[in-house]
């Protein structure tokens, strides 16, 4: 029995030094570790032994097993390496993915849909209007009467004498404040035209309309919305500055710039070396709006404040030329 | 000087630059002794590249050129060198002599604040922010405005048109170029000097706001001038030389036969100053904002003047320019002022006061100012305020200020001398309620996500086209897509209607994306068309079109499939993708030949509830040549807003089957004309429970079946949600499928 087992070891050995290969370690593992292996013959065998000498053939055998067991395992491992040096047959991990095929979303929507995330975290619910609108909503409503020299500053595509292409989202504040009495609490995302076209200017952009009306809305309040936005929407530290302005439609007016996202406040080129950026225009609702819509002026206050898109992914992405995000070229859409 | 010994017309200088002379040949009617003059010395570029160097002229050396004005681009030029004043010292720079290096503000003025187009009215709003008061220039004493006893008089027909007119008569005028100082004023603003009446007009314009016009007064019919709206067929030749029709809705300044002026706007060629003038009529009035805007609108024509008059003008400036002009034309033109003046004034109204409430400025600003606080801030930028009690503040705006006319005006004027960045950051405290999220938006949203992750990115596109578009697509006449919205003033024709179509935008991006040899091509857009409806706004109508061209498998390397083209069935793909994930299953294809976009039998309509909801195809060569594409698109449309009606198929969930499927395999052999669809319908109109699914694994054509044959083969899926079916169930079954297969459609089973 001695002896037996001292030759299975011993030819157990020989074997697994010649063995070379996966396919040979496994058939190794079978005749010899296996189930049904030598090992576990010999095991087996041990019944049939004296009383006397089973502890210390029993020992044997299983010190042998042991053996052959960590043989094989440091084998297994030896040739794992030298296979890897060898590199034989292994597969090129290096080639190109099977890519399926996958676009993305337009820059302009993007940045879209980051501003009204925004604003649908700070409870602003989300409205669109018609893209042709009337002269009574987009000017008339909003304290632009007729021959109003404000109407310069809306270089305006006509339909009829009446109809126009809008030239910003604001008659979304007219149309939901005469839907609905306040509070409010609404953005107003979408297409906006002026005939106008060169590299800072397309005849068609989009921009997106904010405004709250309720009781005792403050001036602070409308900074103070608007902080947040910007701070999420650029970096928490972001500069901010209020300049007063004139729109019809708000009073007190104001447009506000941010510190320049490209110099850090610097000055370069893209803000003219003033180191601020021009981000949106803003105000408190005047009152004439109300009066438009049924609202008391005196019971209610709010704001209202108009971004525009382009401008925004322009600087967030160091887009130069406005016209690019029109022309659909496939090498500048799939940079974003 | 001497003369050129070989030329008549030049002579030679001598000129002295600083401590040294120099010798040049000069052409010019003015080159005299004692001149003072311009030199480019060698090396010198002038405006138009010309490079001066040491040259023979006709024989002679010139060290120099001596130059015009306008070879120095400085203004048009009276001929001739320049002619610069005799105490300036010899060798200065020119721009150093002339003090042309000077700085530039450009100011960008919202249309409320017309008091600062004018250099007194941004001097006094500077002033107020840095503390100081303006010191507005001294006019000079005049005989007071009375009306008796003038050579002249002035009627105005409307006091709402005109609320104030004042002329004055000066005589003794010398027409001539302006003294340098004036002449200098007006070119650093970019006006060119016409001559010293003309110029002292345009500079005290600048100066105080106040536009003004200068009448040769000889050439005034009847010595008088009349305010009043056009009649029909009056016409006008203005300044500009061009002769204009005036409708009655036009106000004019009228002498006693016909029209002199456009007032506001422009004045007229048949009473304009000129050298022979000696005697002028000055205009300085106010005309109503909204004529005069109106009629510079009809005529095409904006000026300084309108500019001014469209934004207000306050009625109290018009005396005050006058007497500044009349001072300087009579220091500068030799002009003498005729006593007396006419001074209409009965449009102009008293300001009212206007009660500023302090609370309420605090609670829009978010402050909490008292009223001696705003008093004191509203002094700053020179508005009378006075507290009434401790809420309220009576505020009498100046003239000046012609837009402070409401409260809410003073409350902003109040906001900016605080300094709206020193204004509290505050949070409004608003009841909780849901941001509601507008439907089609989220439509949009949602079909995106599925089109993006099938490898379509996505356009956007203006949404005026040009209306041959219709054209290139081969629209038939009277295609609802060729009824279009046009732009009364489109940017170009390529832009001059609303979109009908999102496709020929699409197509373009193509064109322009293979032209930059990008073949591999998907796109889709989600976005209005818009039809005309009548009278008022057009209907806007969501749509979702797409294009596909090139490979199959754009993003991967040729390596792992290839170069396959996209075919029909991949863009059909596309619309179950669509349909399934926005649970439209009840969306029909229907193949159909009569496409107008697409290739013969490579179109298919989808339709719902009896409606076409949309189209899908292969672009017709046709058309894609006209967009200038060679090779196979595909593309598809759906119109979101019938979709987006459609009633929604609910899900329920199904149990997970507990039994397992067991597959057995159909392959007949059919006439070529024989629909697999059609095949697939069959079998589950049967309705036989235990069939689970049919799908199609292989078409055959060739040996050893004969021509105008083909096998289908299908693999139908088995199963019972009670037991394991065994083979002789399913047989029996599958039996009976076969039939209606073989009996229906004249099949055979095709033999292994």
């Amino acid at each position: 029995m001695e002896a037996e087992l001292q030759h299975l070891q011993t030819e157990a050995r020989a074997d697994l030094a010649a063995l070379t290969d996966a396919p040979g370690l496994e058939a190794f593992r079978v005749k010899y570790l296996g189930r049904k292996g030598l090992c576990t013959t010999v095991m087996r065998s041990l019944g049939a032994v004296p009383d006397a000498e089973r502890p210390r053939l029993g020992k044997l055998a299983n010190d042998v097993r042991q053996d052959l067991e960590a043989a094989f395992a440091a084998r297994e491992a030896e040739l794992a390496t030298s296979q890897a040096v060898s590199g034989a047959v292994r597969p090129d991990l290096t080639l190109p993915g099977r890519l399926s095929p996958f676009g993305k979303l337009h820059p302009v929507t993007q940045v879209m849909d980051e501003v009204c995330g925004i604003f649908a975290g700070l409870g602003f619910a989300v409205a669109e209007g018609p893209d042709v609108e009337l002269d009574y909503y987009n000017f008339e409503a909003l304290n632009i009467p007729p021959h109003h020299p404000a109407r310069d500053m809306h270089d305006t595509f006509y339909i009829s004498d009446s109809v126009l292409l809008r030239t910003h989202t604001s008659p979304m504040q007219v149309r939901a404040m005469q839907k609905a009495a306040p509070p409010l609490r609404m953005i107003a995302p979408g297409k906006v035209y002026r005939c106008d076209s060169d590299i800072t200017h397309t005849p068609m952009f989009h921009q997106v309309e904010g405004f709250l009306v309720d009781r005792k809305v403050s001036f602070g309040d409308l900074k103070g919305v608007l902080s947040v936005f910007i701070a999420k929407m650029f970096d928490a530290k972001t500069p901010i500055r209020f300049r007063p302005s004139f729109f019809p439609f708000t009073e007190p007016s104001a447009e506000v710039d941010i510190g320049c996202v490209i110099c850090k406040g610097v000055g370069c080129r893209v803000c003219k070396k003033t180191g601020w950026l021009e981000i949106l225009g803003a105000g408190l609702i005047d009152p004439a709006v109300f009066k438009m819509v049924g609202y008391d002026p005196d019971a209610y206050t709010g704001f209202a404040f108009g971004l525009g898109m382009e401008r925004i992914a322009m600087l967030k992405y160091g887009i130069t030329d406005i016209r690019l995000f029109y022309e659909n070229d496939l090498r500048f859409l799939a940079q974003f | 000087m001497t003369p050129h010994p070989n030329a008549d017309k030049l002579v030679l200088c001598t000129v002295e630059v600083g401590a040294e002379t120099r010798r040049v040949v000069c052409g010019a009617p003015n080159a005299r002794v004692g001149l003072v003059t311009a030199i480019a010395l060698p090396g010198a570029v002038m405006p138009s590249g010309m490079t001066i160097k040491v040259s023979k002229i006709r024989g002679e050396t010139s060290e120099g050129m001596l130059c015009s004005e306008k070879e120095l681009g400085i203004s048009e030029g009276q001929g001739g060198i320049m002619e610069l004043p005799v105490d300036l010292v010899s060798g200065l720079e020119l721009v150093a002599a002339l003090e042309l290096a000077d700085t530039m503000i450009e100011v960008d003025l919202t249309p409320n604040r017309s008091d600062c187009a004018s250099v007194i009215g941004i001097a006094r709003e500077a002033g107020s922010f840095v503390g100081r008061h303006l010191t507005p220039p001294v006019p000079r004493e005049l005989p007071p405005l009375v009306a008796d006893n003038l050579p002249f008089g002035v009627q105005v027909e409307a006091a709402e048109d005109c609320p104030r007119y004042v002329a004055r008569l000066l005589r003794g005028v010398t027409i001539g170029p302006s003294p340098w100082w004036l002449r200098q004023r007006l070119l650093a603003v970019g006006q060119r000097p016409i001559n010293n009446v003309v110029d002292i007009t345009n500079f005290v314009m600048l100066e105080y706001g106040q536009p003004l016009h200068a009448f040769d007064f000889k050439r005034l019919a009847g010595g008088s001038l009349e305010v009043r709206r056009a009649r029909a067929g009056e016409r006008l030749q203005t300044l500009d030389g061009v002769t204009r029709d005036l409708t009655p809705e036009m106000l004019l300044i009228c002498d006693a036969e016909q029209p002199v002026a456009v007032a506001g706007v422009m004045g007229g060629a048949n009473s304009e100053v000129n050298p022979a003038t000696t005697e002028v009529l000055l205009e300085s009035a106010c005309f109503n904002p909204v004529s005069v805007r109106r009629t510079s609108r009809v005529l095409g024509l904006g000026t300084e003047a309108s500019y001014r008059f469209e934004r207000g003008v306050d009625p109290q400036l018009a005396p005050q320019a006058m007497e500044r002009a009349v001072r300087l034309l009579c220091e500068i033109t030799g002009a003498t002022v005729v006593a007396g003046g006419v001074d209409y004034r009965e449009g102009v109204k008293p300001r009212p006061t206007i009660d500023l409430r302090v609370s309420r400025t605090n609670e829009l600003l978010g402050l909490h100012l008292d009223g001696d606080a705003i008093v004191h801030h509203l002094s700053t930028i020179e508005i009378p305020a006075v507290k009434q009690d401790a809420q309220t503040i009576a505020v009498t705006p100046p003239s000046f200020r012609i837009d402070l006319e409401r409260e809410i005006d003073l409350v902003e004027e109040v906001a900016r001398l605080v300094g709206y960045n020193d204004i509290p950051t505050s949070l409004p405290m608003v009841p909780m309620s849901f941001p509601e999220q507008d439907p089609g938006r989220l439509m949009r949203q949602r079909l995106a996500t599925v089109m993006t992750a099938m490898g379509f990115y996505e356009a956007i596109n203006y949404s005026f086209v040009g209306a041959r578009h219709c054209d290139l697509l081969c629209l038939a006449e009277g295609h609802a897509a060729r009824s279009c919205v046009p732009l009364l003033n489109p940017l170009g024709e390529d832009q001059g209607v609303m979109r009908t179509l999102l496709l020929p935008g699409l197509l373009e991006n193509v064109r322009r994306n293979i032209n930059f040899q990008t073949t591999d091509v998907r796109l889709f857009e989600i976005g209005k068309v818009f039809h005309p409806a009548g009278d008022v706004q057009p209907h806007e109508k969501l749509h979702l079109a797409a294009v596909l061209t090139g490979r199959r498998q754009p993003r991967s390397p040729m390596v792992h499939f290839g170069g396959v083209l996209v075919d029909l069935l991949d863009v059909k793909g596309v619309v179950e993708a669509i349909l399934e994930s926005c649970r439209l299953t009840q969306v029909c294809f229907v193949p159909a030949s009569d496409g107008e976009l697409a290739e013969p039998d490579q179109f298919i309509r989808l339709v719902a509830a009896g409606k076409e909801v949309g189209q899908f195809g292969q672009l017709s060569l046709k058309v894609a040549k006209g967009f200038g594409i060679k090779q196979p698109l595909f593309y598809l449309d759906l119109d979101l807003e019938i979709l987006a009606a459609l009633p929604p198929v609910t899900t329920q969930c199904q149990p997970l089957a507990r039994y397992p499927a067991v597959r057995w395999d159909l392959a007949v052999v059919v006439g070529e004309e024989v629909r697999v669809g059609d095949l697939i319908a069959a079998i589950n109109a049967a309705a036989e429970p235990l069939v689970e699914k049919v799908e199609l694994f292989d078409i055959y054509r060739g040996k050893p079946m004969e021509k105008g044959r083909k096998s289908v083969a299908l693999s139908l899926t088995y199963r019972s949600n009670e037991r394991t079916l065994d083979d002789e169930t399913v047989g029996a079954v599958h039996t009976r499928v076969t039939d209606i297969i073989l009996t229906r459609f004249q099949a055979r089973l095709r033999e292994v």
